[in-house]
């Protein structure tokens, strides 16, 4: 790839905006999930009573087991949304990109 | 002796020896051989990636964890899964985008190829052989309780197929068997989990109250702490898992058998879901063997410990739920495990050595089709042997200790040095080198002077160092030095370095453009 087409990409604004969204959507699901492991890990280092508190009136399932069982399914539910994201959103824009490119060096 | 166990293991073998047959003949090129051709689809890759992840260690070694200590296993559990996450949005694309058939190929994509591959070539044994080794070791000891054989035989057994699969099937071969293998244990774990529920009339309460009642740490099961209780272990535990498995060579591997990035990305969703599945039922399976095994004079020994240690918490209960058949098959199917899991690592070190030594390094990327994948089937033997001996030397010995430090050594050597050089225009040779070499140096160190080795291993009183694992300061060395030693380079290389990032970085965003166009 020559230079002149790497700066026409780089500037071009589907590029900036592919690269501005995809930024956005993966960091802000990763640091959500992260996020919710480092409280976990932190509870049941700090406050165990926490996680071990009863929930639901059964009295009996702890929160504990109710929250790791909501990160998996918020981490699937993410993942589905990420893939739906990814195919109507980032697949259309990369597709547009190459085709200017294409198009841009065989004139 | 179990003869359905037997039966049934056969059965595996000769099926999976049919598959190794029909891929050999179909494996011809370099790119069939590592890759599987790029010819596997996302649901089947997702299938197999699922699989390499579902290892002895978390069917059985989570199991035996949530058996043993209740809610610390959740821990496991959720980082198990959230590694996947990692993977998905940081990795995954990206590593289609711009590598070929080793995540060795992404790190030299525009830093100095030959000091570069062999760092991650190191890397990359370093992780591959001693988590190679646990799964081994737990081999042998699984086949010596199930089927009665002495425990060098069991591991010889192991190292021949897996030699077998992978010199002569190569990628295509080790596919098919562990999405064969995926699954099966999907199967086994859905009929064991839904037994439990079924005997607890489908009430989580009851089984949690029935849990409670009959282990021996009674309601402390149900709060953490049981076994991890410091901060620094508990972090460290967390980005071994999360960021460790985003550098197991064998799985970042798979995403060069499917054809482009959107495989690539629909590979990990079926992961994802698979493996965040298979994990909520461990939980279960957990519990379950609390209740019907712990108290069960069947699977005690005569001192009241449970038969072939915690580690057969699983198998135990398969017996409760189906007799000697479904004993059988959940057996059969942990041997499975292990076979298809080695089989894969088998492929990553010896790719590292043929891919990236030998053809990268030694003939400077002009190297010959057939003396590669000959030296490849070679290294493949001598991994083979080498291992058969060492596990046979390490026989009893700990198997959370070898698997943890090669998910330590994946999260402090490989992740830092793939993660910064896909983001961080910044990234020079000599960073990636000190980084690289700085993570596995102090990954190793710490868990020779920790308590693992140094204490139960060498038999000192006192770990020099106090924690079990070191991931949290390995890592940090690691990005410390990358950082450090990145921002002072003010070679010509490392500003040649810089300006190659703007043509990377939109390959990793759109795909390689002369390919598509």
């Amino acid at each position: 790839m020559q230079l002149r087409v790497e700066r026409e990409i780089l500037g071009s604004k589907d590029f900036q905006q592919l690269v501005t969204v995809r930024r956005w959507v993966s960091w802000s699901f990763l640091l959500v999930l992260l996020g919710l492991y480092l409280a976990f890990g932190l509870l049941s280092a700090y406050a165990p009573a926490v996680l071990a508190q009863p929930m639901f009136s059964s009295a009996v399932v702890p929160f504990g087991i109710v929250m790791g069982y909501g990160i998996l399914l918020l981490t699937f539910t993410l993942t589905v949304v990420y893939v739906w994201i990814a195919n109507n959103y980032f697949v259309p824009l990369e597709r547009k990109i190459m085709a200017s490119i294409t198009s841009g060096t065989s004139q | 002796m179990n003869m359905t166990a037997i039966v049934m293991f056969f059965l595996f073998v000769g099926i999976t020896l049919v598959i190794t047959v029909w891929a050999s003949r179909r494996t011809k090129t370099r790119s069939d051989f590592y890759a599987a051709g790029k010819s596997i689809g996302g649901m089947q890759n997702g299938l197999a990636i699922a699989g390499d992840f579902m290892s002895a260690a978390t069917f059985l070694g989570v199991t035996a964890l949530v058996y043993s200590t209740g809610m610390d296993g959740m821990l496991f559990i959720i980082g198990g899964t959230l590694g996947w996450a990692v993977i998905l949005l940081l990795v995954a694309e990206r590593l289609r985008n711009l590598g070929q058939y080793t995540f060795s190929d992404v790190v030299a994509f525009r830093l100095e190829r030959k000091p570069v591959r062999t760092m991650s070539a190191i890397g990359s044994l370093a992780v591959a052989i001693p988590y190679l080794l646990a799964q081994m070791v737990g081999a042998g000891a699984l086949i010596q309780i199930l089927f009665g054989l002495p425990y060098e035989v069991a591991v010889v057994l192991v190292g021949v197929l897996m030699t077998l699969y992978v010199m002569f099937g190569g990628m295509l071969a080790t596919t098919w068997i562990q999405t064969i293998k995926a699954v099966l244990l999907l199967v086994g774990g859905t009929i064991i989990g839904f037994s439990v529920m079924s005997m607890m009339h489908f009430d989580f309460a009851e089984l949690i109250t029935a849990a409670v009642a009959e282990h021996p740490k009674g309601a402390a099961i149900m709060a953490p702490g049981v076994m991890f209780t410091d901060t620094i272990t508990i972090i460290s535990i967390g980005l071994a898992f999360v960021f460790g498995t985003a550098g197991l060579p064998h799985v970042l591997m798979r995403f060069f058998t499917v054809p482009d990035a959107i495989q690539a990305r629909r590979s990990v969703a079926y992961a994802i879901g698979f493996i965040g599945y298979f994990q909520s039922l461990i939980f279960i399976i957990g519990l379950g063997a609390v209740v019907y095994v712990t108290n069960n004079p069947e699977f005690l020994t005569a001192d009241g410990g449970l038969i072939g240690g915690s580690n057969m918490s699983a198998v135990h209960l398969s017996k409760v739920i189906g007799g000697d058949l479904f004993l059988g098959f959940i057996s059969a199917v942990a041997f499975a495990t292990i076979l298809a899991v080695v089989s894969g690592l088998t492929l990553s070190a010896a790719a590292a050595v043929s891919h990236d030594l030998y053809a990268n390094v030694i003939c400077n990327g002009d190297s010959d089709r057939d003396t590669e994948l000959k030296i490849s089937r070679i290294t493949t033997l001598v991994i083979g042997l080498s291992t058969m001996g060492l596990a046979i030397l390490l026989e009893g010995e700990n198997v959370a200790v070898l698997a943890l430090i090669a998910l330590a050594i994946a999260a402090s050597v490989n992740f830092p040095v793939m993660f910064l050089s896909m983001y961080w225009s910044k990234f020079t040779t000599r960073g990636a080198l000190a980084g690289g070499y700085a993570g596995l140096a102090t990954s190793l160190i710490l868990v020779m002077l920790g308590p693992t080795v140094w204490v139960t291993l060498f038999g000192f009183d006192t770990p020099i160092f106090p924690y079990r694992y070191p991931t949290l300061f390995a890592m940090l060395a690691n990005l410390v030095f990358a950082w450090g030693f990145s921002v002072s380079d003010k070679s010509a290389r490392a500003s040649a370095e810089l300006e190659s990032f703007d043509k990377q970085w939109i390959q990793s965003e759109i795909g390689p453009v002369e390919e598509q166009s």
